[in-house]
C-alpha cells in the first residue's frame, strides 16, 4: 500500500531545555489562544471545504492549503506541549519543526466517503481519544465514589516525559515515540475529518514514527499471525475467554505469593531463584496468550498452560540474571510510571479490540494497524508485568519498536535507550534491521 | 498349532465375557432400579384419589381461553426451539470438529473450545426462540424485559455456562485420558459431587437477594420452619419485578445452607398472607423431605447410563480423550437429556405434590391454598389444565387443576 498522505516527520534530537520543558504550558499561552482563534476559522472553511469536495470531488487548492497549515501547525503545537519536541513553534506552522508533518497535495476523493465523513470518522474518534485523550481529559466521578480518567497515551507520556526531562534533560526515545505515534494518527484523523484527504487515519505504529530503534529487551513478543480471524469465535470472545479469565485469577494468587518470595530471594543474592523465574515466565506467557485473545490480536483459542511457542503471539523472556538490589528494593516505587502508561496502553488495546470485533466480524480479517496497535500494547504491558514481577530489572520500553532480531537477554537497547524513571539500562547497540525475519508484524 | 489355539481359546472367552457383560448390567440394572425405588418414596398417601375438578367451575371462559392460547404459543415456541437445537447439535456433531483448527491449546483446551462453541451455535439457533417468547411475554403483561436486554443478558450469561462445560470437558477429558474407555464410570459420581457442591451453594450464586425484611412474614416463617421440623430455615427476597410480573418462590440448598427464596413479585400485595404463608410452607416442605438431594440421587442414576452412552457414541472419534469426540458428545448428552424430561418432569411433579401436601399440613388452610392456586394462575397466566402433550413435555409441577384438586382431597380426608 502507498504511504499515507498525510506523514509525520520526525527530526528531534530529544534534547530538552529544563527551564522551558518546566513551564511549557505556560509558554504555550499564546500559541493555545492563536489556535482557538485559527480553530474557528478552520470550522468554517472545513464546511466549505466539505461542500466544494462534495461537487468537485477535489478538495480547492486554497482551502487545502489553510487546512493543511492549519494541521499542521496543531500538529507542532501539541508536540511541543507534550514534550515531543524542544523548541518554541512558529505561529503558522512553517516547514522544518522537529515534529512536523508532510501534507501532499489535493487528490480525488469519493463522493460517498466525503458525503458520509461524519460517520466514517466515528471508529477513528475512538481511537484518537485512546490516543490522545478527550480533549483536556476527561474525569467522571460515578455515583460510589469511584472515578475513572481519560487523558489518553499521549498525555500520560507528557507526565512522564515531564519528570524524566526535569531529572535528565532528556526526553526518553519511547517515550518520544508514544508521543509521536499519538501525534501522527492525529493528525491524519483531523486531516481525514477537514477533507485533506479520504485515507483513513493508519492506527499502526510501525508506520507512524520513521526510524524506529530495533530493539533487543530481555522482555519482548513475537507476532507471528496471518491476520485472518474466525468469525464464530470472534463473536463469541468474551464469554469464550471467560475459563480463561477465571483461571489467569487463580494462577495470579499464586503469581503472587511466588513473586513476594522472589522479591526476598533478589533483594538478598542478586538473583531470582530458578523455580520463581520459570513459574513467573509461564504465568506471563499465559497472560500474554490471554489477552491477545480477549483484544483480538491473535485468533486461537490459548491453551491454558502458557506453553512456549504455541501462540501466535509470542513472548520471550531472558535466562534470569543477576538483577540491581536498589531496583529490586524500591520496585514498587519504579513501578508507578510504567502502570501508569500500561492503563493507558490498556485503553488502546480496549477500543482496539472493540472496533477489531466488528471490523473481523465482518471481513473475517483483523485490520492490521489495529493488530499492530494491539500488539504494541500487550508488549508494554507484559514487559510492565514482568517488570513487576521481577523476571527482570530492565524497565519496559514505551515506544513502538521496529521489525527485526530480538535476543533475550541482550539488555535494554538503542536509541536514547531505556526511559526508566530515572535510570536507564544497558545499552546496547542498535541492531541492523533484518527484512523478512518477522514479515508482517514488527513487534518485537 | 498355536494359532489353532488361540482361536479355540478366544471362541470360549468370547461367550464367556458376554455373560460377564450381561451379569454386570443386570446388577447395574438392579441396582439403579433399586436406587430409583428408594427415591421414589413419597409422604403423600399412596391411596389419594383425586377427584375431577372443573376449570370452568373456578375460572372465567375469557381466562381459560386466554391461558390457553398464551400456553400453547410459548409451548409451540419451545418445542420448535429444541427440534432446532436437536438438528443444530446433530449438524456440530457432524461437523464441529472442523473447528479445532481455532485452537492453540492441547488436547482438553481444544475440547473445551468445542463444548464452548457447541452452547455458542446453540445460543445463535435459538435466539429466535427467545425473542419470540419475549415478545408474547411482553404482549400479555408477564414480562417487563426489553429485546436488547433480554439478547444481552442471554449472551453475558453464556460466560457461566462457558466456565460450566469447561469444567465438565476438563473433568471428562481428564479422566479419558488416563481410565481410557470407563472414564464414565468415575466421571459420573464425580459430576454428582460437583452437583451435591454446586447444590449447597446455590444461595450464594443467586443475584439480587436480601433477607426478608418484613416482621410477621419473618416470625410465619420461624413458625412453619418448626412445624415442619426444620427449623432455622431462612428466607430471603429475590428482585426480579424489573423484569417479570409473574410470582414465584423457590427452596435452596441444604445444612448451613438451606434457604427459601421468594420472588418480590409475590410479596407485592397481589397475594394475602395467608396465601404467601402457604408458599412459604410449600417451599418448607421441600427442604423438609430432601427434594434438593433426592434431585441430586435421580442426576447420579441418570449419568450413570447417560455417561456410558456417551462413551459408547464417542467411541468412533477415538474416545472422549480426543477433542474431535466433543460435539458428538454434547449431542448425545443433550439428546439423552431431552428424552429424559418426561421422566424428570414426573419426578419433579411429586416433589411438588409431596411439598403441597407438606404445605396443608403445616398451614391447615385449604381456603388459603386453593385461593393460592387460582391466584398463581391468574397472575402468572398458567394454564389450569393443559393439553396432555404439554404436560407430559413441560409441566414439572402438577396443573393447577390437580393441586385444587389434592386440597379438595386433603379437605376430604378430614385435614389429616
Amino acid at each position: 500500500m502507498s504511504e499515507h498522505p498525510i506523514r509525520l516527520v520526525v527530526s528531534d534530537d530529544l534534547e530538552r531545555d529544563r527551564l522551558t520543558a518546566f513551564f511549557r504550558w505556560l509558554l504555550a499561552i499564546p500559541h493555545l489562544i492563536w489556535i482557538a482563534l485559527w480553530s474557528i476559522a478552520a470550522l468554517l472553511a472545513a464546511i466549505v471545504n466539505w461542500a466544494a469536495t462534495l461537487i468537485l470531488a477535489r478538495s480547492p487548492g486554497w482551502l487545502h492549503r489553510f487546512l493543511a497549515a492549519y494541521v499542521k501547525y496543531a500538529t507542532q503545537l501539541y508536540a511541543y506541549l507534550y514534550l515531543a519536541a524542544n523548541p518554541y513553534p512558529t505561529f503558522d506552522g512553517q516547514d522544518g519543526y522537529p515534529v512536523d508533518l508532510s501534507i501532499a497535495p489535493p487528490a480525488r476523493q469519493s463522493r460517498w466517503t466525503v458525503a458520509l465523513r461524519g460517520l466514517l470518522l466515528l471508529p477513528a474518534a475512538l481511537i484518537v481519544t485512546a490516543l490522545t485523550g478527550a480533549p483536556g481529559g476527561t474525569t467522571s466521578f460515578r455515583r460510589q465514589g469511584s472515578f475513572s480518567l481519560n487523558f489518553g497515551l499521549l498525555y500520560v507520556a507528557a507526565v512522564l516525559a515531564w519528570f524524566a526531562i526535569m531529572a535528565r534533560g532528556r526526553m526518553p526515545r519511547g517515550l518520544r515515540d508514544a508521543a509521536a505515534y499519538a501525534l501522527s494518527y492525529g493528525a491524519q484523523f483531523w486531516g481525514y475529518a477537514l477533507l485533506l484527504t479520504d485515507r483513513y487515519p493508519n492506527s499502526d505504529p510501525l508506520d507512524a514514527v520513521p526510524d524506529l530503534p530495533a530493539r533487543a529487551d530481555p522482555i519482548h513478543v513475537r507476532v507471528d499471525d496471518d491476520l485472518r480471524r474466525s468469525r464464530l469465535t470472534v463473536f463469541f470472545r468474551l464469554p469464550l475467554a471467560f475459563p480463561h479469565l477465571v483461571w489467569l485469577v487463580l494462577w495470579g494468587i499464586a503469581a503472587l505469593l511466588a513473586a513476594i518470595v522472589s522479591w526476598v530471594a533478589t533483594l538478598f543474592t542478586g538473583r531470582s531463584p530458578a523455580w520463581a523465574h520459570r513459574f513467573l515466565c509461564a504465568y506471563l506467557r499465559y497472560q500474554l496468550h490471554v489477552y491477545a485473545f480477549l483484544h483480538l490480536i491473535a485468533n486461537p483459542f490459548p491453551g491454558f498452560v502458557g506453553r512456549a511457542g504455541s501462540y501466535p503471539l509470542e513472548l520471550a523472556v531472558a535466562e534470569r540474571q543477576r538483577q540491581n538490589r536498589w531496583k529490586t528494593g524500591f520496585r514498587l516505587v519504579l513501578l508507578i510510571p510504567a502502570l501508569l502508561l500500561a492503563s493507558a496502553y490498556g485503553t488502546l488495546a480496549a477500543t482496539v479490540a472493540l472496533l477489531g470485533w466488528f471490523s473481523s466480524l465482518a471481513r473475517a480479517r483483523m485490520p492490521r494497524g489495529m493488530r499492530n496497535a494491539g500488539a504494541l500494547a500487550l508488549r508494554y504491558q507484559a514487559q510492565t508485568f514482568g517488570y513487576a514481577l521481577l523476571l527482570t530489572d530492565a524497565y519496559p520500553y514505551s515506544g513502538p519498536v521496529r521489525a527485526g532480531v530480538a535476543e533475550a537477554g541482550a539488555g535494554a537497547g538503542e536509541g536514547g535507550g531505556d526511559e526508566g524513571p530515572l535510570a536507564s539500562a544497558s545499552p546496547a547497540p542498535e541492531r541492523p534491521d533484518t527484512p523478512g525475519a518477522l514479515p508482517d508484524v514488527g513487534l518485537t | 498349532m498355536p494359532g489353532a489355539r488361540a482361536a479355540w481359546q478366544s471362541a470360549l472367552a468370547r461367550p464367556a465375557r458376554s455373560s460377564l457383560t450381561l451379569l454386570a448390567l443386570a446388577a447395574f440394572a438392579a441396582l439403579w432400579a433399586l436406587a430409583a425405588h428408594a427415591l421414589w418414596h413419597s409422604t403423600v398417601p399412596s391411596g389419594l384419589r383425586l377427584a375431577h375438578v372443573d376449570p370452568r367451575e373456578m375460572f372465567s371462559a375469557r381466562f381459560l381461553a386466554r391461558s390457553s392460547s398464551y400456553d400453547r404459543f410459548l409451548q409451540v415456541d419451545a418445542l420448535l426451539g429444541q427440534l432446532t437445537l436437536v438438528v443444530v447439535l446433530a449438524l456440530y456433531a457432524r461437523r464441529g470438529h472442523r473447528l479445532m483448527r481455532e485452537s492453540a491449546a492441547g488436547r482438553i483446551g481444544t475440547g473445551m473450545m468445542l463444548g464452548m462453541l457447541g452452547f455458542a451455535v446453540l445460543w445463535i439457533a435459538e435466539v429466535p426462540f427467545g425473542l419470540a417468547a419475549v415478545w408474547w411475554e411482553r404482549r400479555h403483561g408477564i414480562s417487563h424485559q426489553g429485546y436488547v436486554s433480554s439478547l444481552l443478558t442471554s449472551f453475558l450469561s453464556l460466560g457461566g455456562k462457558f466456565l460450566f462445560v469447561s469444567l465438565a470437558l476438563l473433568l471428562a477429558m481428564g479422566l479419558a485420558g488416563v481410565l481410557r474407555r470407563w472414564w464414565w464410570a468415575v466421571a459420573a459420581p464425580a459430576f454428582a459431587g460437583l452437583a451435591l457442591l454446586s447444590s449447597f451453594l446455590s444461595i450464594y450464586l443467586i443475584p439480587n437477594t436480601h433477607p426478608l425484611r418484613d416482621r410477621q412474614t419473618t416470625a410465619e416463617v420461624r413458625e412453619l420452619a418448626r412445624v415442619e421440623r426444620v427449623a432455622g430455615t431462612r428466607a430471603e427476597v429475590q428482585d426480579v419485578k424489573r423484569r417479570t410480573t409473574a410470582p414465584n418462590a423457590e427452596s435452596v440448598g441444604f445444612g448451613s445452607t438451606r434457604r427459601v427464596i421468594l420472588w418480590d413479585t409475590l410479596l407485592d400485595g397481589r397475594f394475602p398472607r395467608d396465601q404467601v404463608r402457604v408458599v412459604i410452607a410449600h417451599e418448607l416442605g421441600h427442604i423438609a423431605h430432601h427434594h434438593i438431594l433426592e434431585r441430586v440421587g435421580w442426576l447420579a442414576l441418570f449419568l450413570l447410563p447417560a455417561a456410558g452412552l456417551v462413551a459408547l457414541f464417542t467411541r468412533r472419534r477415538g474416545g472422549l480423550a480426543r477433542p474431535e469426540a466433543v460435539p458428538v458428545a454434547l449431542f448425545v448428552f443433550v439428546l439423552l437429556q431431552l428424552l429424559s424430561v418426561p421422566l424428570t418432569n414426573i419426578v419433579s411433579r411429586r416433589d411438588e405434590s409431596e411439598a403441597d401436601w407438606s404445605a396443608l399440613q403445616a398451614t391447615h388452610d385449604p381456603a388459603a391454598a386453593r385461593a393460592l392456586f387460582r391466584n398463581l394462575a391468574t397472575t402468572s397466566l398458567a394454564n389450569p389444565d393443559p393439553p396432555t402433550w404439554t404436560y407430559v413435555l413441560y409441566d414439572d409441577h402438577p396443573t393447577i387443576v390437580q393441586r385444587i384438586a389434592m386440597v379438595d382431597a386433603w379437605q376430604a380426608r378430614g385435614g389429616r
